[in-house]
């Protein structure tokens, strides 16, 4: 009990010496801080697990035996998009500095997105060998 | 002799439990008929979903997040350093390796922090909304929690992507202040929960097969998607892994003289100053001053060192430079290098890495050069023509190009 109450209590007071400390910083609009951490908490909560909600209903229609590794891949598609996309959208370029963004990132995204799916194939065309050849084996996955 | 049952409290603590009974006591449940929606029971039916898998992506993830709050503190304070701060200028790569590990592991746990939230997801909408004033205290700070870890994470990607248009505010001190409310709300996260904790480090009992199976398959799955982003962006700094670099902002390799630049001398407006040939840089002790034009500095004793550029943003890269050690200018004015400390400036008149300190382990370090020459060659302008500084295990913002000035300072 007692780790847990200087877990809280300690815990409290960095939370207040954040609120603080933002609020001192000459170099911080509070109020823009104040909107991005409503803004990413909304969008998250509400439209992005909107979207991973209907695809986990999608992938209950996979058979089951694919299902696992359906669903690693889609999280790896989904967290190689969240890094490659501001890059691939490009915003971050500048016209002076050939350095900043300098590869292909649209391709590249693509690329490997491709390749995500290529070894997806793969592990689904060996896993349904394995089971022609062992049709007792029962089919491994849940909801 | 009767034995009284409670002993005598003081006044403090009747107080204390009467706030903790205040706290603690039952307030009344809302209209059933408002349980509409995601509050109805049974909407979220994934049998994936098991206290053990958010136990066990919890301790992942607060792994990840102390490894990114101490090498960030870190960062913060080599470069905004207090009295009592001190770090050393050797190992020459420390720094590289400290802040490329706080954007890797910070890349690495995007997919760890999707798969907690979506773990834990069913539970925003759980019944009663509030059942006590302490409860809704907990679901307040984990709200905060949750918008922080996602600030952290979103605005380090835009960041490293130099997208800076979605942030209302000053990226740095946003991503620092933020940093500490999110470890405060992960202490009084893991203060609430630490008998979970606890349960997600030991062995399960009486698990059916089945949900370990699935826990294992689902947590394979992050790990996987964890792995290739390491993999596709760490060659930023990792050099054996350049190759598979294909997501990463940068390239070691690309930019002038095969080197990536941060700011450009027209982005800092001192392309006239720098090429003007009355360029001199003036190096002030205390009573003594030296100006030095781009001839005079070639005819002082040359070193070669090989360092990086180890940026912020995560990206490094190792350089051959070759110019007048800043121990030999400081002594030049009749200073001690290793009992100096030097402020040292750029031609930039504006902006906030136009001067840094050179505390006494760099100056008397005899890697620390005034760089005149990079792989040979005079400085390409965005490098810092005619001479910048590079010292050795220091932040790339502290490696000040187009150097104008050096003042000199004892430390007694």
């Amino acid at each position: 009990m007692k780790t847990r109450t200087v877990l809280v209590v300690g815990g409290c007071l960095l939370m207040a010496y954040a609120v603080v400390g933002a609020l001192t910083d000459t170099d911080l609009t509070p109020g823009g801080v104040l909107l991005f951490l409503a803004a990413v908490l909304v969008v998250h909560d509400v439209v992005w697990m909107a979207a991973v909600l209907a695809v986990g209903v999608a992938l209950t229609r996979v058979p089951s035996r694919y299902r696992p590794t359906i669903r690693a891949a889609v999280i790896t598609v989904a967290a190689v998009t969240v890094v490659g996309l501001p890059l691939a959208l490009g915003f971050g370029r500048a016209a002076d500095n050939t350095s900043v963004l300098p590869l292909p990132y649209g391709r590249n995204l693509v690329a490997v997105l491709l390749a995500v799916a290529a070894t997806t194939l793969l592990v689904c065309v060996v896993r349904r060998r394995q089971a022609v050849r062992n049709p007792k084996d029962p089919p491994s996955g849940a909801r | 002799m009767v034995r009284h049952p409670d002993p005598p409290m003081t006044g403090r603590a009747t107080v204390l439990r009467r706030l903790t009974r205040w706290c603690l006591a039952p307030l009344p449940a809302p209209p059933v008929t408002l349980r509409r929606g995601p509050l109805r029971p049974g909407v979220f039916r994934s049998r994936l979903r098991s206290t053990r898998l958010t136990g066990q992506l919890g301790v992942a993830l607060g792994v990840a997040f102390a490894i990114c709050f101490a090498t960030g503190l870190l960062s913060h304070l080599i470069q905004h350093p207090p009295g009592w701060f001190w770090w050393p200028a050797r190992p020459v790569g420390l720094y590289r390796f400290t802040q490329g590990l706080h954007v890797a592991t910070g890349l690495a746990s995007i997919p760890l922090l999707g798969a907690k939230l979506w773990s834990v997801y069913p539970r925003l909408f759980s019944w009663p909304p509030v059942r006590s004033i302490a409860h809704a205290a907990e679901r307040a700070s984990l709200g905060l929690l949750v918008a922080a870890a996602l600030f952290l994470l979103v605005s380090g990607v835009l960041n490293i992507s130099r997208w800076y248009a979605p942030m209302p505010f000053f990226f740095t001190a946003g991503h620092y202040w933020v940093a500490w409310l999110a470890v405060g709300g992960l202490l009084v996260h893991i203060g609430v929960h630490l008998p979970a904790v606890r349960a997600a480090l030991v062995r399960p009992v009486g698990e059916p097969r089945q949900d370990g199976l699935n826990r294992r398959t689902l947590l394979g799955g992050v790990a996987a998607a964890s792995g290739l982003v390491t993999l596709t962006t760490v060659g930023q700094t990792i050099r054996p892994l350049t190759g598979l670099a294909v997501l990463a902002p940068r390239h070691p390799d690309v930019g002038p003289q095969g080197l990536p630049v941060n700011r450009t001398a027209a982005g800092a407006g001192v392309r006239a100053a720098a090429l003007d040939p009355a360029y001199r840089l003036r190096v002030t002790g205390e009573g003594r001053s030296v100006s030095l034009d781009l001839a005079a500095l070639n005819r002082l004793p040359q070193y070669t060192a090989e360092l990086p550029i180890a940026c912020v943003e995560g990206w490094s890269a190792t350089g051959t430079w070759t110019g007048v050690r800043l121990g030999d200018l400081v002594a030049l004015v009749g200073a001690d290098p290793r009992r100096s400390s030097a402020w040292v400036e750029s031609l930039q008149v504006d902006g906030a890495y136009r001067a840094c300190t050179v505390p006494p382990e760099h100056v008397g370090d005899p890697l620390t050069l005034v760089a005149l020459r990079l792989g040979g060659e005079p400085l390409h302008l965005d490098h810092g023509y005619p001479a910048r500084l590079i010292a050795p295990n220091r932040p790339g913002v502290l490696q000040t190009k187009w150097l104008s000035r050096i003042t000199v300072a004892g430390t007694g």
